[in-house]
């Protein structure tokens, strides 16, 4: 316990004398958290500039464009007349997508033949052309069921034969875990424990890079033995640990229940994977700056664990259709485990036990990366040759 | 490494390339991370399209329409019918120990309320966590319902005496169509790699030049004339054009991703992107003052880069502060630029206002640094 406190205040100590690293374990985290909710504070994009094309000028294309303008989802910036403005505005990514309104839409119609309004969408914007695609559909379809079944009632059909003919096997479509799509759940919730791991891992291979660059490593871990130096190693990563687990928690809270979100499975067992998630990552920090006995290179190993950890973790792109090397890469990245984890217990509801291996395996890595940090920092004392590399 | 402080134009680059060459940190971050993550990155997202997600097939009708329908879903490329039972439960179970993210659920008087004209109802249930696996288990099982709906109502129809012609005609009166431009199929490598090579050739030039700059800081070398910074921007303008050409040139030929080939476009941008990032990378080095805080600084800032330029998360949706203040980094320009100059093949001058924001930025940038790391100091 003695060493733990002792590498405790030598850590206050140096913290409070370079206001950078300090900053590094304490402002910074917050802001980068609070920069994160506030860039998905508006929740769901909304009027997304699109473009028509108005070929029939009619009373029924008219009614479509105003449906489509009263659609949250999108907003018509502009109406074209010409296929070469049209390409050059889509070119230009003025509009994300256009709607063509071919001619004779109505005249069409009314005869009984079929019309087509067509959307071309920005495939290279995936986001905002997934929503276009979901909100023009949707507008499109509501127009066809009322022309359908004006057209069926005027035939005698009842309304309830119409729609029933219409479509005599209807689909019922239930996206569970989040049925409204609320993109600020997703998101946020995702992103924050993102930024954290980086700055954990980063915070981990600061601590103990930093006495090799400085060639303070003699002087931090005197001459004391394997428990010695480990209880040392602990006691200095113990304050990032402390304070980047508070904001991860206070963070996680806000947007959970501070804001009213009714989670479906177990904030506090939330909690627990993210304490132990940063424990981790400042293992692994540690354990980087050990093996390499380089800050710069540690610093470099974290970059390339954690920077696209997010974007690797199933999240957006499922891991199942990865390829199988690739797949083996993301699982065995612990963000992929973790947000795995909050995803079940936020969304999903699941049980204590079905998320119970991940903490459980958290646990046993960050003891081992810090068994293997301890081991390597005590090689690294007694050989003053290898300290000073940058 | 540099000890004294260069004074003319021609030592400032002289000086500036030989100092990359020696320094095996600085090479590591201008040569191998760009090249390195040019393979690491489209690794993870090869198959593009996402195909074959595990779902299940709760059939509780047991009729010829039930395992047409089951049919179609087999034959559907999105899904992966992984299990078929009665129980619903089970289904359940499964999506929640992750076996499946889906299932169709076909309930026992389908075929009894299809045969009789009254409204027959099947539930599609997807795994709302995740977006993309959602979407194609939704898709997928809507197509396979969708063509056995059809059949039906082409039989009722013809059944009423129109002919299989009419009765297809009419089924619906306004068809929708969506199609994709400048990324046809859609795959999701094609969107997201293009975009995330501008942010590697950012991250790893901003954090080359800075740790070099905060090298000289630390020497107490980095004072320098103006004249001296030009070459030294000059030097440092080198491996980001390298690494440029190397992606727009290369890597996107390579992987096949949607080229507009505006060439000329695409070389007057990277010059403007390369110049602000190594200005604003030479500020953020004399700030830091320290070789490796340059690297400790920067490697969280990818994550709210990416959120705020606009390709991934529509910029429509930002709150309004943010929407003005993202122009200060130049992959928010860069992005936008490059993405309609080398995959939509706009016209240069319709990029000119991201080009004018890369050239402000590296006017006040440049100007910063001829300000704080003028005057050399103490010599």
């Amino acid at each position: 316990m003695r060493h733990f406190f002792n590498s405790t205040r030598r850590e206050v100590h140096r913290l409070g004398q370079s206001p950078w690293d300090l900053a590094m374990v304490t402002w910074v985290p917050v802001l980068a958290v609070v920069l994160v909710v506030w860039i998905f504070s508006s929740a769901i994009p909304r009027n997304l500039p699109v473009g028509v094309m108005d070929e029939d000028h009619s009373a029924l294309s008219r009614q479509l464009v105003r449906m489509l303008n009263a659609s949250p989802g999108m907003q018509v910036v502009d109406e074209f007349d010409s296929e070469s403005s049209v390409q050059l505005a889509l070119r230009e990514v003025r509009v994300y997508g256009m709607i063509n309104i071919p001619r004779d839409f109505e005249r069409d119609i009314k005869r009984g033949i079929k019309a087509e309004v067509i959307l071309r969408h920005n495939a290279q914007f995936a986001t905002h052309s997934s929503l276009l695609q979901r909100d023009v559909r949707t507008v499109v379809g509501t127009l066809a069921a009322g022309i359908e079944m004006s057209a069926r009632n005027k035939r005698g059909e009842s309304a309830q034969q119409a729609k029933v003919s219409f479509n005599p096997i209807q689909i019922q479509s239930i996206a569970l875990f989040n049925g409204s799509g609320n993109y600020e759940k997703y998101l946020t919730a995702a992103a924050i424990p993102a930024i954290l791991h980086i700055l954990a891992m980063t915070a981990g291979a600061w601590a103990v890079g930093r006495e090799f660059r400085d060639r303070t490593l003699g002087q931090w871990l005197q001459h004391e033995g394997p428990r010695a130096v480990g209880a040392a190693l602990l006691g200095k990563l113990a304050i990032p640990w402390v304070t980047l687990t508070s904001v991860g928690a206070a963070a996680l809270w806000y947007i959970t229940a501070g804001r009213g979100w009714d989670i479906s499975g177990s904030l506090l067992w939330i909690f627990l994977a993210m304490t132990l998630l940063m424990a981790l990552s400042l293992a692994a920090g540690a354990a980087a700056a050990t093996l390499t006995k380089s800050l710069r290179t540690a610093l470099s190993v974290t970059g390339l664990l954690t920077a696209p950890a997010f974007a690797f973790s199933g999240m957006s792109f499922p891991l199942s259709a990865m390829p199988d090397s690739a797949r083996m890469w993301a699982t065995s990245m612990p963000f992929t485990h973790y947000i795995r984890l909050q995803t079940e217990q936020l969304l999903m509801g699941l049980t204590f036990g079905a998320s119970a291996a991940t903490p459980a395996v958290f646990l046993l890595a960050t003891l081992g990366l810090l068994g293997l940090a301890a081991l390597g920092l005590v090689q690294a004392r007694d050989k003053p040759s290898t300290w000073g590399a940058r | 490494m540099t000890s004294h402080h260069p004074t003319s134009l021609r030592s400032g680059f002289v000086a500036t390339l030989r100092d990359v060459l020696r320094d095996k940190g600085a090479l590591m971050i201008f040569v191998a991370a760009p090249l390195f993550y040019a393979f690491f990155y489209p690794w993870f997202f090869g198959p593009e399209v996402v195909t074959r997600i595990p779902v299940a097939v709760v059939d509780q009708d047991h009729s010829a329409l039930s395992r047409s329908i089951h049919r179609l879903a087999l034959a559907n490329p999105r899904i992966e019918v992984k299990a078929v039972g009665a129980d619903e439960r089970a289904a359940q179970a499964a999506m929640s120990r992750g076996e499946i993210d889906g299932y169709l659920v076909l309930p026992d008087d389908l075929k009894a309320h299809v045969a009789r004209g009254m409204p027959a109802m099947v539930t599609v249930v997807s795994n709302g966590a995740y977006p993309l696996i959602s979407k194609a288990v939704q898709y997928g099982f809507s197509e396979a319902v969708g063509a056995a709906s059809a059949g039906v109502e082409i039989r009722q129809r013809e059944a009423k005496g129109q002919s299989p012609r009419q009765a297809g005609e009419s089924r619906t009166p306004v068809d929708f169509r969506a199609m994709a431009l400048f990324n046809p199929t859609e795959g999701y490598s094609s969107f997201i790699v293009p975009a995330v090579a501008l942010f590697i050739m950012h991250q790893t030039l901003l954090m080359g030049v800075g740790m070099l700059v905060a090298t000289w800081v630390e020497r107490g070398a980095a004072h320098a004339s103006p004249m001296a910074w030009i070459g030294r921007w000059l030097a440092f303008l080198l491996p980001g054009l390298v690494s440029g050409l190397f992606y727009f040139g290369w890597v996107f030929w390579l992987y096949g991703y949607p080229r507009a080939n505006n060439v000329a476009g695409s070389l007057v941008f990277l010059v403007l992107y390369v110049s602000a990032i190594v200005t604003l990378g030479s500020l953020v080095g004399l700030w830091c003052r320290d070789r490796e805080r340059v690297l400790q600084v920067l490697l969280f800032s990818t994550l709210p880069m990416v959120f705020l330029a606009g390709f991934s998360w529509p910029p429509e949706a930002l709150p309004l502060p943010l929407q003005y203040l993202r122009w200060l980094i130049p992959t928010t320009s860069g992005v936008q630029a490059a993405l309609r100059l080398n995959q939509m093949g706009a016209p240069l001058q319709s990029v000119m206002p991201y080009l004018g924001c890369l050239l402000a930025l590296t006017v006040v940038a440049g100007s910063f640094v001829l300000k704080f790391g003028g005057k050399p100091q103490g010599d």
